[in-house]
């Protein structure tokens, strides 16, 4: 048989059928363009951040840095004056950093040195500030750059807040208004975040006069280069470190690293639901065409032809499904982006990310997932038409037949995968990745058990519904009959049901867990803070402004906490200094140490971690934590193991004292106020503004507004989970409308005998909506047990693997209302059309069409 | 001569709009001007004159090493007020990184044997000892490069500059008594009375010192010109460059002139210069005193074409010189690029056969 036929045979065919093959491509499309959101997404918040440290000393590959208190800057005209001269000079250029806030935004505040600046990037290979800080020899330039207040910002951040050159702005640091003036506004997105300024002024704005944050340089190359920086580490004054620039920004980014996987295996997960839509549609357009493929067998194709044609098939969709979604995903990314730079904005650092860089890799791979996907799952449905017997290819009763067989199949490789995936979690130890894999594994499982749970209760539906009505065990009858189709749909929404009952209850869990913990470590009445990020040097209450505050009425004791980022060894760890008063030790939750001895040693100078740091290093108490101090590298004892959900680095609990004496830091940024008994808090907060008022805007919270926000953080942390799951589950929806409209067309004949043996139209329609229903409930009901199986995988692996978090498991109702309306709306959905066709067919016309 | 720092004026004036700036950016406004003539005071006036607003120490010098290797060096260190001392400051307390004043250094070396020419440019504020100028005894500095006077005013030197490849260590002992340019030390350069500045030289300091190639260590000895101007104002509108002209002459004697140039080219009539005989005569020369035509040419890289043979005539000395780069390439790419560089001079003065040494400094040639 010549060849051309195939192709044309299979055209006809999808051109006939432009609904199915519409709906086919959109679950698909979905799927594709979820992962490419996603990898976009993600990918354009890393290269926003990449390119904001690039713009400022760009060619710079090591920096020097320092503890909490930055660098003496007398260490930097020491190094230019005895490291640089060597015939082959190091260049060197200082840096302060810190934050400010600005028309609501937090941006970071840089402050170089432009002519140490311009001095490193010169003759650079590596990258350039795009425009960066002036020219150092434009003495105009020079002289407007060195004025008092001068800063330069982003052009597209300049025009977002309606600035020009020239204008004039109040820039809020550490809660205090500076004036300043745009002297330069700079092209490109690399300062969307960033506003730049001479670093004297940064000094004065920050308050670290004499400090630096670090001192960027940039080696000769070859071998002068690795001799000058075995020099450099040499003399080196103890505390300070010498770190590869690409490898801190790395470290920084990799902060982010569990909260990207998880939108990643998210974004899998739509297109693993997208792969089980593929297979029905596909599938079912095989069975369609049973009498065709039987005729070209019959007529002398081989099995190996037809195989092809199916696989040709199904690599068409792929490409045009995938080419859909790719668009479609970049779209999405659009979105998606806000709020992934939102989450790191909350949780991580400060990033803006003004444009969305699509890596041609995703793009690459997205068309690679839609292809793949389009072929495996074609390729059940491919194999058994090719080996079918030319003769049995007719008879459509051998497919559901062969379906049954499948189906039984599929329920005992649903127990390996199931016994897998518990094996798995068992052995893999702290892998994420297996963890991940569990998960698909166990959701896996679901699906392939679905088949056989649908046809069970279908046949046990079948059996209760014969004793009332013929049409109700006729029903579900051919619910379980039709195995080929209706198991498929069912088995998709079933597992996006489960993933979205399993985030549900784990998003809850974690928010309930949240709330006991605010509850009880949140022991003052009134927290005071300084605006800023956690880590930034100008986050400190004024001193004499802490007295007066500490002396409004009413205020009977006070702690005091300072939040720094220390160096270690293992890399840049969050710190937590406090003063606790011994009443609030009570506060902290161990889950490692004996609290008694814990608090003796927390006093003596030993340190306190948390849950997920504790996960992080693998440190259990007794262990030590080297840290290091303004004196050079430390080991702390670690003397307990503390519950903590605000952080999911972890962080280091150290005394306040053990903390100044260790990092010469004495500044305060927050202080927990205890109100004497009896003491209204809305009064004595309105007291404390009045007394910072026009001194430093401090943040000055009760209680129960701190915790509300915190819990409003927590939210809008989930925000992306919720998203994608919506996502996967808007696939499987559209998989359940597809299949189950194509099968409830293709037996308009059967509806058509019942209507002419009498079935009212009200009640074929009905009929028609009791099946779908039926099968969205047995999706759903499939997905309780599986969903809480799924959340625990969720609790007890993933977010244990992820962030070392302990969350215990809350239910209730509310976890499982969405997926009940998913169910019931994708049901009713794909059996509405069906339904009005049922009602409204001829039955004499149907029958003859037949 | 240098009207004002080369690099610096250069930059505003490509950064101003038409018409060309003719001084730097804004007013000289606060700062002193070099509107008279002054005393000069030795030891003293050879530190820093923090009232104007520009000022450089430049030395540039022909050394032989023991070897017979020869080398030429450029070490200049350029004083920018940003602003007058009476200007607005920040409220304190101030970081220490609060400067008023940006300081300049080239550091350029000729090395003939090798055929090769390195350059390099330091920036940076006056502050934190990053870089800065002090008076008796006078001492300029950026980083580890320095120029400094010894104690007691002697004439004694000290320089010290480090770049890839190259490093100095040199004393120089001046050889006579410093000569006042122009009107007892007031150089104008322009009808506009603000263009002006104060200007002396110490044409011959005796060399001996160390240079570095690579890792190894010459000695050398030589002789260097030292040119020290303040003022507070630039170039005429019209001028868009010089030709300077520093030669020591193997009688003892030495001449500097400096041949301004105007937009289409001419000389500027304000271009001026000075002669000291072999005993020390001090003789100053206007421009219809020097008649120099150029006789060949040298292409850079980058396309600028400069003047690379001269013919100077001073027909009242009765001298005849014809003056040759020791290497065609002596070009700073600095910003704005210039081109620095030794040259040997041969020729005769009243019938006498006269050789000799010296630098030449090539300004607004580049695009």
């Amino acid at each position: 048989m010549s060849l051309p036929v195939l192709p044309a045979a299979s055209l006809r065919h999808l051109l006939r059928h432009p609904a199915q093959l519409a709906l086919a491509l959109l679950g698909l499309a979905l799927g594709v363009a979820t992962i490419v959101a996603v990898d976009t997404a993600t990918a354009s918040a890393q290269r926003a951040f990449e390119l904001s440290l690039q713009a400022v000393n760009g060619a710079a590959d090591y920096q020097i840095v320092g503890g909490p208190a930055g660098i003496d800057e007398r260490l930097y005209v020491q190094l230019r004056r005895d490291v640089a001269p060597a015939t082959a000079p190091v260049r060197f250029a200082p840096l302060v950093s810190g934050y400010v806030q600005l028309g609501g935004r937090i941006l970071q505040l840089i402050g170089t040195d432009p002519f140490a600046g311009a001095e490193l990037e010169a003759d650079a290979a590596g990258p350039r500030a795009p425009g960066g800080v002036p020219a150092a020899a434009d003495p105009a330039a020079a002289r407007d750059w060195l004025a008092p207040g001068a800063v330069a910002l982003g052009a597209s951040l300049a025009a977002a807040l309606h600035l020009t050159t020239g204008a004039s702005l109040e820039l809020t640091i550490g809660g205090v208004g500076h004036p300043a003036t745009v002297a330069r506004i700079l092209p490109g997105a690399a300062f969307d975040a960033l506003i730049l300024t001479d670093i004297a002024q940064a000094q004065e704005w920050l308050g670290v006069r004499g400090r630096l944050s670090r001192i960027d340089l940039r080696l000769p190359p070859g071998a002068a280069g690795a001799r000058a920086l075995e020099a450099l580490r040499r003399t080196l004054p103890a505390g300070l470190e010498l770190q590869a620039t690409r490898a801190s920004a790395r470290e920084t980014f990799a902060m982010t690293g569990a909260f990207t996987t998880n939108l990643k295996a998210m974004s899998l997960l739509a297109l693993l639901v997208g792969t089980l839509l593929i297979y029905g549609a596909i599938s079912f357009a095989v069975v369609q065409r049973r009498a065709i493929f039987g005729v070209l067998r019959a007529l002398g194709a081989t099995g190996g032809q037809v195989l092809m044609l199916v696989l040709a098939e199904a690599a068409v969709l792929g490409v045009a499904g995938a080419a859909c979604g790719a668009l479609l995903g970049l779209l999405l990314a659009r979105a998606l982006v806000g709020l992934v730079a939102q989450t790191i904005n909350d949780l991580y650092f400060v990033v803006a990310v003004s444009s969305v860089s699509v890596p041609a890799l995703t793009l690459v791979k997205a068309l690679g997932a839609g292809v793949a996907t389009a072929l495996v799952a074609a390729l059940l449905p491919a194999l058994e038409v090719a080996r079918a017997a030319p003769q049995l290819a007719l008879v459509r009763s051998s497919l559901e037949q062969r379906a049954l067989g499948i189906a039984r199949r599929l329920a005992v490789a649903s127990a390996a995968l199931a016994l897998g995936a518990g094996l798995l979690v068992l052995v893999s130890g702290r892998s994420l990745f297996a963890g991940f894999v569990a998960l698909f594994l166990l959701l896996i499982a679901v699906a392939a058990a679905t088949p056989a749970a649908l046809r069970a209760l279908a046949l046990g539906g079948a059996r209760v519904a014969a004793r009332s009505s013929a049409v109700a065990r006729l029903a579900c009858g051919e619910i379980a009959g039709s195995l080929s189709r209706t198991g498929v749909a069912v088995a998709a929404l079933g597992m996006a049901l489960s993933a979205m009952i399993g985030v549900a209850i784990m998003v809850g869990s974690f928010r309930e867990s949240l709330r006991d913990w605010l509850t009880q470590t949140m022991r003052a009445d009134i927290y005071v803070s300084a605006p800023g990020s956690a880590d930034s040097p100008e986050r400190r209450l004024a001193p004499e402004l802490i007295r007066d505050l500490l002396a409004t009425p009413g205020v009977q004791a006070h702690s005091e906490g300072r939040r720094a980022v220390v160096r270690s060894p293992r890399g840049a760890l969050d710190l937590n200094a406090l003063s606790i008063p011994p009443a609030s030790r009570a506060a902290f939750r161990f889950s490692a140490g004996d609290p008694a001895r814990a608090w003796q040693a927390f006093a003596a100078g030993a340190v306190l971690i948390s849950e997920p740091l504790a996960w992080r290093l693998a440190l259990a108490p007794r262990a030590t934590l080297t840290l290091t101090t303004s004196a050079g590298p430390r080991a702390f004892e670690v003397a307990g193991v503390y519950r903590e959900y605000g952080n999911d680095r972890g962080e280091v609990l150290m005394d306040l004292a053990t903390y100044r004496r260790s990092f010469g830091d004495d500044g305060v940024g927050a202080l927990g106020l205890y109100l004497a008994p009896g003491t209204a808090v809305a009064p004595t907060v309105a007291a404390l503004r009045r007394t910072a008022s026009g001194r430093q805007a401090l943040l000055i919270r009760s209680n129960a507004e701190l915790r509300a926000l915190s819990m409003r953080i927590f939210e809008r942390t989930f925000v992306i989970t919720r998203v994608l799951y919506w996502l996967a589950a808007g696939v499987a929806a559209v998989g359940l409308v597809s299949a189950l409209l194509a099968w409830e067309l293709e037996r308009g004949a059967q509806l058509a005998l019942l209507r002419a043996l009498g079935l009212t139209p009200a009640r074929a329609a009905l009929l028609v909506l009791a099946q779908t229903a039926f099968m969205g409930l047995a999706a759903l009901l499939a997905a309780l047990p599986a969903g809480l199986l799924t959340a625990l995988v969720l609790t007890e692996v993933i977010n244990r693997r992820a962030f070392g978090w302990q969350i215990d498991l809350h239910l209730s109702a509310a976890q499982f209302t969405n997926a009940l309306w998913l169910a019931l709306a994708a049901s009713l959905a794909a059996g509405l059309y069906p339904a009005w066709r049922g009602a409204r067919l001829v039955p004499a016309a149907a029958l003859r069409e037949a | 001569m240098r009207a004002v720092p080369c690099a610096l004026v250069l930059a505003c004036a490509a950064a101003a709009a038409a018409p060309p700036a003719p001084l730097l950016p804004g007013t000289a406004a606060g700062f002193a001007a070099a509107g008279a003539p002054r005393r000069f005071e030795f030891p003293r006036d050879d530190g820093p004159h923090p009232g104007f607003r520009h000022e450089w120490w430049y030395v540039t010098g022909n050394l032989d090493a023991a070897d017979g290797s020869r080398f030429g060096f450029e070490l200049t260190f350029f004083r920018f007020a940003l602003a007058p001392a009476a200007a607005a400051a920040p409220p304190p307390p101030r970081s220490a990184w609060r400067s008023r004043e940006v300081w300049m250094a080239h550091f350029a070396v000729t090395d003939v044997a090798e055929r090769r020419f390195r350059a390099v440019q330091k920036l940076s504020r006056a502050a934190l000892d990053l870089a800065g100028g002090d008076g008796e005894p006078a001492r300029v500095w950026i980083d580890d490069w320095s120029l400094a006077a010894a104690p007691g005013g002697a004439g004694r030197w000290t320089a010290h500059a480090s770049q890839a490849g190259y490093a100095i260590e040199l004393t120089l002992t001046a050889a006579g008594a410093p000569v006042l340019n122009g009107v007892e030390g007031l150089s104008r350069k322009a009808a506009d009375p603000g263009a002006a500045s104060y200007y002396y030289s110490v044409p011959r300091l005796r060399v001996r010192g160390s240079l570095t190639r690579g890792g190894e260590t010459l000695a050398v000895r030589g002789l260097a010109w030292l040119d020290r101007e303040w003022g507070s104002g630039g170039l005429g509108r019209d001028q868009e460059g010089w030709d300077w002209f520093a030669l020591q002459l193997d009688d003892g004697s030495a001449l500097m002139f400096y041949a301004l140039r105007d937009r289409g080219g001419g000389r500027d009539p304000f271009s001026a210069g000075t002669w000291v005989a072999p005993d020390g005569a001090v003789q100053p020369l206007g421009s219809a005193d020097v008649a120099i035509d150029v006789e060949d040419h040298w292409r850079s890289a980058a396309g600028d074409r400069y003047p690379a043979r001269w013919r100077l005539r001073v027909p009242r000395l009765a001298l005849d010189l014809t003056l040759l780069p020791v290497l065609p390439d002596q070009e700073l790419q600095t910003t704005p690029r210039y081109w620095e560089g030794a040259v040997d001079a041969s020729g005769q003065r009243s019938g006498r056969p006269l050789a000799g040494r010296g630098y030449v400094e090539l300004v607004g040639y580049a695009r």
